[in-house]
């Protein structure tokens, strides 16, 4: 029997040949969108889950509640973790790991090797008992308890010591020596981008320092023992908290802290602030996972609507066997087992499509996804999971349908089989509506999210970020001569100018707060301070809308003026730009404890977005403070840029050969903040794409079986007089009214869903009502092209020929 | 074999209701071969629609090889038909995509005939149909003849006690048409029952009895052959 079934079903595939590549390449084109983005999003979902009892790990940051939004970020007070520690017994083992100021770059030497590393991470020794990474030399048991003991990865081992065993040999980071312990292997599954583990003892912080519950340093994790319940650790410690004032405003602490569980750092973490894990995007990775969706039932409606829009043609078999004997379950067996192997094939397409394309998407997403079903029973059982589900979506409908057939109905010749004249296929009209509505839904949101990406991109930041090269000082003479330095930078023809501080745009920047007076009471603001050199104003090109910039003419202008922003003009009261000037203003200054300095606004410059443009305007204030002068911006002049590089090299090597020079450009800086806006666009665009494709497919199948049933029609009108065009009409309109409906569903929901998207950035387009329009007209136009197709060839056929055949 | 009382089937629109059998009354013993005739629409079809289990009588009784069938369900229809009636059709209603042997197989398969006994059958039965040189041939590459002999092929090939055609020689020229209704009489001969639905009053010749139909009622029933006898309905 079931021979006989794969026989017929075998054959079908290959007698009605368009039929059965359109449902091919349509299922097999929806599943691979799937798997593809099915791999992507189960990636995303592994972060974290491979280290033992990662379960009972919690991240703790912090809640900032300001006027229009609570900000969360990612590093919190030292206090947090010695208190979770030490006062409550739910906790087993605490781990701080503190913010590099910078990025990260340490300078490694081993041997003959010198290097710049990233990676680096400054922590308690218990790092490896929160983090139970595997080892592959030496053993985790109290290896950082040394402070001068490094624990490096795998891949960090090979590229400076090769495949030897590192444990026991000695190397330099930062000019500072460190004793190999251990070797971990490097998972691209850890939120953690780690090279290499040392301890916090290294740095020789003062213990005053390390008692702060204000200096947000330190992202801080908690291993909770078995059975605890994190809510109300998180209540008890939230009181905790609520008792301790903060030192520099003196108010309650005004912070809430929270637990965030370790499996989720890597994908619930986009908005936080200071967080330097490896962070995806849950938005992201649920919009994909839709548009996955979208397309595998885009994929399936066509199967739905092409097999019952040609059941015409399997009902005299279906006829056939219920005379015979055929009972109604075993017709709905064979067409369901038709439909299996339908998708049977697909799946292998699919399968041999995933492999063809991965390694891209691999490339593009920087992820080392791997799609082999021979080594994965998982996957294996995956896909049979999927085969099933998609054979059943698809095929148990026109299953039914033919199954239900009534033998004396259809062999007398298709009565109650089609609609009659004046009825509508609701359930084949409904299901083209809704494959539309999600095509107009997905132009929409790729149009949209384009015209964002764009403005990110193209915004004007309100500073001119083209051709400056940016680097960090390193060396002690660097440091210390830092003018002489600036002074030998400016020397080449193509250097424009050099700014040295701390706080460019695209880089790290800090906050802290500044002392005003307001109605005779002296209040805390937090502000962003950019700490800045005489040129930082002209080297970014900074518009001053009133005062003036610092200047070496005005003596003053090194220990006692601020020039401070738009918004902080606003956010501190100070009404309108020219009000502010003389304005007085205090900085407990760093370092140096109890120095406060004193002074007053000096200029006001236009708001320039130091950030990402996620991020709002914040409060900013541009003080010198050589204390800080870590950082240099070159312009170059246009006419020779590699000159410029070339110049600063040599004035580098001059100055701290030790050190190779790292640079990159500012503009550099600011691409990569919107990276995954990037992808997601480009994502977008091909996925949207696949799924108008693959609508088009069945679009095209049914405009084709349209044409076939209303043959005689069109034979009767053109021997009437009807033209060509009015017959391409008459059958293109009925699609084209569907089209257009399904742009009235799409349109609203896309609406919604891109505004909820857009709500994410401080700075965004509003809607453009023509993207509306565009998407109708693109989704109709495309409609329109595959229906006019056959609906010109049955347009063209000769008439006679038409009536002769019905 | 068969026998209705007031049989009764009415077609339905939103707005017709349309009368095609009229209280019916009929009986047809084993081994007879009978002819249904009339005019279009008369309701012939129908009969043997109902007769044959195709179709669900709206009123009256349908008794066959005494019991009572006129309420069986879907699955009970099945299962007679299969093992208990054999189709014959004007257009034949051979499947496109298998072959003669395999559209000859195909009732043997829905009654579970294991395949060596299957192959045995089938051969058998198109050696009696004459039709064995062309048992891989897809039915599109056969003439109409040779494709109403394949129909028959598979309506006997489980040896089903009764027959249904529906003008099995319609599409025919006149000598395939012979041919078919020669094979159908020696079928009879043979035992089979064999109602025959026809517009020819020649091919109404070969059967023992023709029932006349008009308005879907049963008008007369005339004795064909040497018997030249008949009575009213």
């Amino acid at each position: 029997m079931f021979q006989n079934y794969f026989k017929i079903a075998y054959r079908n595939l290959l007698r009605h040949k368009g039929f059965s590549f359109i449902n091919i390449a349509g299922l097999a084109l929806g599943l691979t969108a799937c798997l593809l983005l099915g791999l992507f999003v189960y990636d995303e979902l592994q972060y974290d889950k491979f280290l033992p009892e990662g379960e009972r790990v919690y991240r703790v940051y912090n809640n900032v509640q300001s006027e229009e939004s609570t900000d969360q970020i990612a590093c919190v007070p030292p206090m947090f973790g010695t208190t979770l520690k030490e006062d409550f017994p739910e906790v087993e083992t605490m781990l701080r790991i503190i913010m590099q100021p910078w990025e990260g770059q340490s300078l490694v030497e081993a041997g003959d090797k010198k290097m710049y590393e990233k990676g680096g991470l400054v922590s308690d020794p218990t790092f490896f008992q929160v983090f139970p990474l595997k080892f592959i030399y030496g053993s985790p048991e109290k290896v950082l308890d040394d402070p001068a003991s490094v624990v490096i990865s795998d891949k960090f081992s090979d590229r400076v010591f090769g495949t030897a065993d590192p444990v026991g040999k000695k190397i330099t980071i930062d000019k500072e020596s460190y004793l190999v312990k251990g070797v971990f292997e490097s998972n691209p599954k850890f939120h953690l981008p780690v090279n290499f583990v040392v301890n916090i003892a290294r740095m020789q912080l003062e213990p005053e320092r390390m008692k702060s519950w204000g200096w947000q340093q330190f992202y801080t994790y908690v291993k909770l023992k078995k059975g605890a319940d994190p809510a109300l650790l998180l209540s008890k410690f939230q009181a905790e908290t609520r008792k301790q004032i903060d030192e520099e405003t003196h108010q309650p602490f005004k912070y809430t802290p929270a637990l965030q569980p370790l499996r989720e750092v890597h994908l619930y973490s986009a908005s936080f602030k200071y967080d330097q894990s490896i962070r995806g995007n849950i938005t992201y990775v649920k919009a994909l996972s839709v548009i996955a969706l979208f397309i595998l039932v885009i994929a399936c409606f066509n199967f739905v609507n092409l097999a019952t829009a040609k059941s015409l043609q399997r009902a005299k078999e279906v006829g056939v066997r219920k005379t015979i004997g055929a009972s109604r379950g075993q017709l709905m067996l064979q067409f369901l087992g038709e439909t299996l192997l339908l998708t049977f094939i697909s799946v292998v397409f699919a399968a041999a499509l995933t492999s063809l394309l991965l390694p891209s998407l691999n490339a593009f997403t920087e992820k080392e996804m791997a799609f082999n079903i021979f080594s994965s029973p998982g996957l294996l059982l995956l896909l049979l999971g999927l085969l099933l589900v998609v054979g059943i979506l698809a095929g148990l409908y026109p299953a039914v349908v033919l199954a239900n057939f009534k033998p004396v109905s259809v062999l007398k010749g298709g009565l109650a089989i089609t609609n009659g004249p004046g009825k509508t296929p609701w359930l084949r009209h409904s299901l083209i509506v809704l494959q539309f509505s999600l095509s107009v839904f997905l132009i929409i949101c790729a149009v949209v999210v384009y015209q964002q990406v764009s403005f990110l991109h193209n915004k004007d930041l309100g500073f001119n970020k083209d051709q400056i090269m940016f680097f960090e000082m390193r060396g002690d003479n660097m440091y210390k001569n830092y003018e002489t330095f600036k002074t030998e930078l400016l020397k080449n023809p193509n250097v424009a100018s050099v700014s040295i501080g701390y706080g460019f745009p695209g880089d790290a920047t800090a906050g802290d707060g500044i002392y005003i007076t307001k109605n005779g009471e002296r209040v805390s603001h937090s502000v962003t301070h950019l700490m800045v050199d005489y040129d930082y104003i002209n080297t970014l090109g900074l518009k001053l809308v009133a005062g003036r910039g610092l200047s070496k003419e005005f003596p003053t202008d090194k220990d006692a003026a601020f020039v401070i922003n738009e918004t902080a003009v606003k956010e501190l009261g100070f009404g309108t730009p020219q009000k502010a000037l003389g304005q007085k203003m205090e900085w407990k200054m760093w370092a140096e404890k109890d120095t406060i300095k004193k002074g007053e606004v000096v200029g006001v410059v236009k708001d320039f977005h130091f950030k990402s443009l996620f991020d709002k305007m914040d409060p900013t204030i541009l003080q010198i403070f050589p204390g800080a002068n870590w950082k240099v911006a070159v312009k170059m002049k246009s006419s020779n840029v590699a000159g410029g590089i070339a110049h600063v090299k040599n004035v580098w090597d001059g100055f701290s050969p030790e050190y190779p020079i790292e640079y990159k450009f500012m503009d550099d800086n600011f691409e990569v903040m919107y990276k995954s806006e990037d992808k997601l666009k480009t994502l977008l665009w091909i996925f949207t794409g696949m799924a108008i494709f693959v609508g088009c497919l069945g679009l095209f199948g049914l405009a084709a079986y349209a044409a076939e049933r209303r043959k005689k029609e069109i034979g009767i009108r053109k021997i009437l007089g009807a033209e060509t065009s009015s017959i391409v009409s008459l059958l293109s309109k009925e699609f084209l009214k569907l089209v257009l409906i399904a742009a009235l569903i799409a349109m609203p929901l896309a609406w919604f869903a891109m505004r909820k998207w857009l709500e994410d950035f401080a700075y965004r387009i509003d809607i453009p009502l023509w993207v509306f329009g565009a998407a109708v007209i693109l989704a109709g136009v495309v409609a329109f092209l595959t229906v006019s197709y056959q609906a010109l060839r049955a347009a063209t056929l000769n008439p006679v020929k038409n009536l002769r055949m019905d | 074999m068969i026998q209705t009382q007031n049989l009764e089937k009415v077609y339905r629109t939103d707005e017709i209701h349309t009368t095609a059998l009229n209280k019916v009354n009929l009986e047809v013993k084993a081994g007879e071969f009978v002819a249904v005739m009339g005019p279009s629409g008369c309701g012939k079809s129908t009969l043997l629609n109902l007769l044959g289990l195709l179709d669900d009588p709206d009123a009256g009784s349908l008794v066959f090889n005494g019991t009572e069938v006129a309420h069986f369900s879907e699955r009970q229809r099945a299962d007679l038909r299969k093992s208990s009636i054999g189709f014959v059709f004007q257009s034949f209603n051979l499947i496109d995509e298998l072959t003669v042997f395999e559209n000859v197989e195909l009732p043997l398969i829905y009654l579970g005939v294991k395949n060596p006994e299957r192959r045995r059958r089938v051969e058998e039965v198109l050696e009696k149909v004459q039709i064995t040189h062309r048992m891989n041939h897809y039915p599109q590459q056969l003439s109409g003849g040779q494709q109403q002999r394949v129909a028959v092929a598979r309506a006997v090939v489980n040896q089903p006690p009764l027959i249904l055609a529906d003008e099995p020689t319609g599409n025919l020229d006149s000598s395939n048409g012979n041919e078919v209704m020669d094979l159908l009489s020696e079928l009879n001969r043979q035992g089979t029952t064999i109602i025959m639905v026809t517009h020819s009053e020649h091919d109404a010749r070969y059967s023992h009895r023709i029932i006349r139909m008009l308005d879907g009622q049963t008008i007369m029933t005339e004795v064909t052959a040497d018997q030249a006898q008949v009575t009213l309905a």
